[in-house]
């Protein structure tokens, strides 16, 4: 199925990219995991403490991890989807460049050296924003030509969801990065709440399941069970998602009516997710998708991830259960979950799919294997110490013990934490054996 | 839609709320406070300490009255957070001291045992009393937070406290000394704990006075003005009377015997300590109300004759106490050091 429009330089620089950012910013969280239960470690070293290092952790898997591999997987995708070149190799070129030169890098290393903003999914600071807007703009002018040209009635489900992503994120990113430098407190932090679920609901979500509705009929050779309930998911997804991020702040000055909204949408959230799953999942049935391919096994595990964090977020967001949970490692844990979890098997799904299809690479079926079962147990096992430690500080909170006791009682949680950091590196340790070792493709 | 529905209509509801509710001339942050936010922005204490006290009976009798709109006006960007692994700060401008906060950001480990806070020492010149421009900073914005609101509405504080049960439970005791007090007080009470040495006044030796019951439940639940002690009401009242008990316990009896000159110590006393410690040594003499550490009433503690030659020839750095080495003979200032023992009441 060799295209002659895809071009296989760019979807390798960003595999490699994203390979390599993955683990900078595994190790940043795992430092980080283990300085909250040896906090002398940082040896009073400011660009060591925990604070810059939590910061790249998380800004590294949104943009070094997680974009890289949705865009080696764009590049592949785009063309089979629309039968057009993306625009332009020299754009391309600028992009890379751009995402991973002027963006993770520099953030990275400006974090570290205390320039950032304390906003959630948005600690570059405000100079590597810029750069990030004229990225997803390139990204736009770069992408979505070739569905436009192709016609919006032919479009499959994919194709709407990157539409959508990249649209959407280039919009709601300067509200979330922007905004709050201008409107003060409680009013900042209204934009702020919005882009925290944003950068999850319309930049990786969508990107992360237009690669799951590719890798299943790609893998399978059967249609997508009902391309109305695909197109009712994605229409359910874009009008209910932004309308999320208040859950956030549930309980504070943020007036209630935004409160009771947003945590409706959040109920609405999980419906849309079912009717998404379902169709997903009677996609995969009868197709022995798990023993049958490898990056069809991680499309698979992740729409189950998907489902279990996405009616875990419902959940949360009920105000019963926010204000027993919210602020502890419960949250800390849905976040894993979605991101290593649902976010990651996606996105690895998508890059070893369009990995294994360019000539002369390598590719290597029993490393990936290990990849998936060290990154899942990896996640799911972190997933439940955190849950269970949330309920223990929940539960320590309510009491009116001493605060400090809610420190004590979980450090054990916090030293299995780190450990699960383990398999995790060891599992992106295997996928990068899986993609540089192993037979060559036929050219 | 999103951003008119949740983020634009709010904002405005939530700016009509900041104009009602707000003094007609907020107090902004000084300079060096918004330098001090400016590094508690990126390193990331937003995201282990909350300012968000929400409207739920959980948080406020925790940390105190709910974040209002209003208190946040001058937050560019907010620093509302979403994660509590240490304590909310919102209202953290009054409940420590400058030396506690200084002696806590050079080596948190040192006043709080078993904290998980990273320590700050580089912004320090090696030691927690010699802090530089960026620890003064930071330590001035964190003593606004909470300002504008106490100004409004005053937090008046109950001065009553329970009364402490005088059984002590050792075993209970030490496990609470050791997780709250030992940092500063030392393991033994010897006032030297390894946060001892940035602090000024230094911690009280515990195991050089006797205290009344009294004073040591005073202490516990209120602190002590002026000092790094705060109060402790958050402890459940078994673990504070197994502290109160342990902490009278320190006390290894006391030498009264040696003759001294009763006469002439009454005498020094009147003309040169009753003006603050009070005619009756209850630390209530009218010079004594003004000055910002309490004059020590010796009803309620005695100290060891040894803290006392000490405090008398030394003075006690850190409060109003001055020497009297060069004003009064060896004979007077041992007499009074002896006298000042009489007026205990256990």
């Amino acid at each position: 199925m060799v295209n002659q429009n895809t071009d296989d330089e760019l979807v390798r620089a960003h595999g490699v990219a994203a390979l390599a950012m993955v683990f900078v910013s595994v190790l940043f969280g795992i430092v980080a995991s283990v300085e909250m239960w040896r906090p002398d470690l940082s040896g009073g070293v400011e660009a060591l403490t925990w604070g810059r290092l939590r910061y790249d952790h998380t800004q590294g898997i949104l943009f070094g991890w997680l974009g890289n591999a949705f865009f080696a997987f764009l590049y592949r995708a785009i063309p089979l989807l629309t039968g057009r070149p993306v625009v332009s190799r020299r754009l391309g070129q600028w992009l890379f460049g751009i995402w991973n030169f002027a963006v993770v890098l520099p953030g990275w290393v400006l974090v570290l050296a205390g320039f950032s903003q304390p906003l959630e999914w948005a600690e570059f600071p405000v100079v590597v924003d810029v750069f990030v807007v004229l990225a997803l703009v390139i990204a736009i002018v770069q992408f979505l030509p070739p569905f436009f040209a192709a016609g919006a009635e032919d479009l499959y489900v994919s194709s709407w969801y990157v539409i959508g992503a990249l649209v959407f994120t280039a919009l709601a990113y300067p509200m979330g990065n922007f905004v709050p430098e201008f409107l003060p407190g409680a009013r900042g932090a209204a934009f702020s709440g919005l882009w925290i679920h944003d950068a999850v609901g319309l930049y990786v979500t969508p990107l992360a399941l237009s690669a799951i509705y590719f890798v299943i009929p790609a893998t399978t050779g059967r249609p997508v069970y009902s391309h109305f309930l695909s197109m009712l998911g994605f229409w359910l997804l874009f009008f209910v998602y932004p309308l999320n991020g208040t859950h956030h702040y549930v309980f504070s000055v943020i007036p209630m009516d935004a409160q009771k909204g947003a945590i409706l949408a959040s109920t609405l959230l999980g419906v849309d997710v079912v009717i998404v799953v379902t169709n997903l999942m009677l996609s995969l049935r009868g197709t022995g998708w798990f023993p049958r391919d490898l990056p069809l096994r991680f499309a698979g595990t992740s729409t189950v991830l998907y489902l279990v964090v996405s009616l875990q977020g419902s959940l949360q967001a009920q105000m019963e259960v926010n204000r027993e949970v919210h602020f502890s490692d419960w949250v800390v844990g849905h976040s894993h979950l979605a991101m290593l979890g649902f976010a990651t098997f996606a996105a690895i799904a998508g890059l070893t799919h369009v990995w294994r299809k360019i000539p002369g690479a390598r590719y290597n079926p029993r490393a990936v294997e290990w990849a998936y079962w060290l990154l899942l147990a990896g996640v799911l096992l972190m997933f439940i110490d955190l849950t269970a430690a949330g309920v223990v500080e929940a539960r320590l909170w309510g009491s009116g013990a001493p605060w400090m006791d809610s420190v004590r009682a979980v450090r054990g949680f916090w030293i299995f934490r780190s450990a699960m950091g383990l398999p995790v590196a060891a599992g992106f340790a295997a996928l990068l054996a899986g993609m540089t070792t192993g037979e060559r493709l036929a050219r | 839609m999103s951003v008119l529905l949740l983020g634009v209509w709010p904002g405005r509801v939530l700016e009509d709320e900041t104009r009602r509710m707000s003094p007609a001339h907020p107090l902004a942050l000084t300079a060096g406070e918004r330098r001090g936010r400016v590094i508690y922005s990126r390193d990331g204490c937003a995201y282990c300490h909350t300012q968000q006290i929400r409207f739920l009976d959980s948080d406020t009798a925790r940390f105190g009255k709910p974040v209002e709109a209003w208190e946040t006006q001058f937050d560019y960007p907010h620093l509302w957070g979403t994660r509590r692994i240490g304590p909310d700060l919102a209202r953290e401008g009054s409940l420590h001291s400058e030396d506690w906060q200084f002696s806590h950001l050079y080596a948190p480990r040192a006043i709080v045992p078993d904290s998980v806070m990273p320590a700050f020492s580089g912004l320090f010149d090696g030691a927690p009393d010699r802090p530089r421009q960026e620890a003064r900073d930071l330590i001035a914005y964190i003593a606004s937070l909470g300002r504008a609101r106490d100004l409004v509405e005053p937090v008046v504080l109950n001065e009553k406290y329970p009364a402490l049960d005088a059984v002590s439970d050792t075993g209970r005791g030490l496990i609470v000394y050791a997780q709250n007090c030992a940092g500063c007080h030392g393991s033994h009470g010897g006032g030297d704990g390894p946060g001892a040495a940035g602090l000024s006044p230094r911690p009280a030796n515990l195991g050089a006075h006797e205290y009344s019951i009294g004073r040591v439940s005073f202490a516990l639940w209120n602190g002590v003005h002026g000092t790094a002690m705060p109060g402790w009401r958050s402890l459940p009242k078994a673990d504070l009377s197994a502290v109160a008990g342990l902490v009278r316990g320190f006390h290894a009896g006391s030498g009264d015997a040696a003759p001294f000159d009763r006469e002439l110590g009454k005498r020094v006393y009147s003309d040169h300590c009753a003006q603050c410690h009070g005619e009756t040594g209850a630390g209530d003499g009218s010079a004594g109300s003004e000055i910002r550490v309490a004059p020590t009433s010796f009803v309620a503690q005695r100290p060891s004759l040894e803290v006392s030659l000490r405090a008398l020839r030394n003075g006690v750095p850190g409060t109003p106490m001055a020497p009297w080495n060069t004003k009064l003979s060896d004979a007077e200032l041992t007499s009074v050091a002896y006298f000042v023992r009489g007026f205990y009441q256990p």
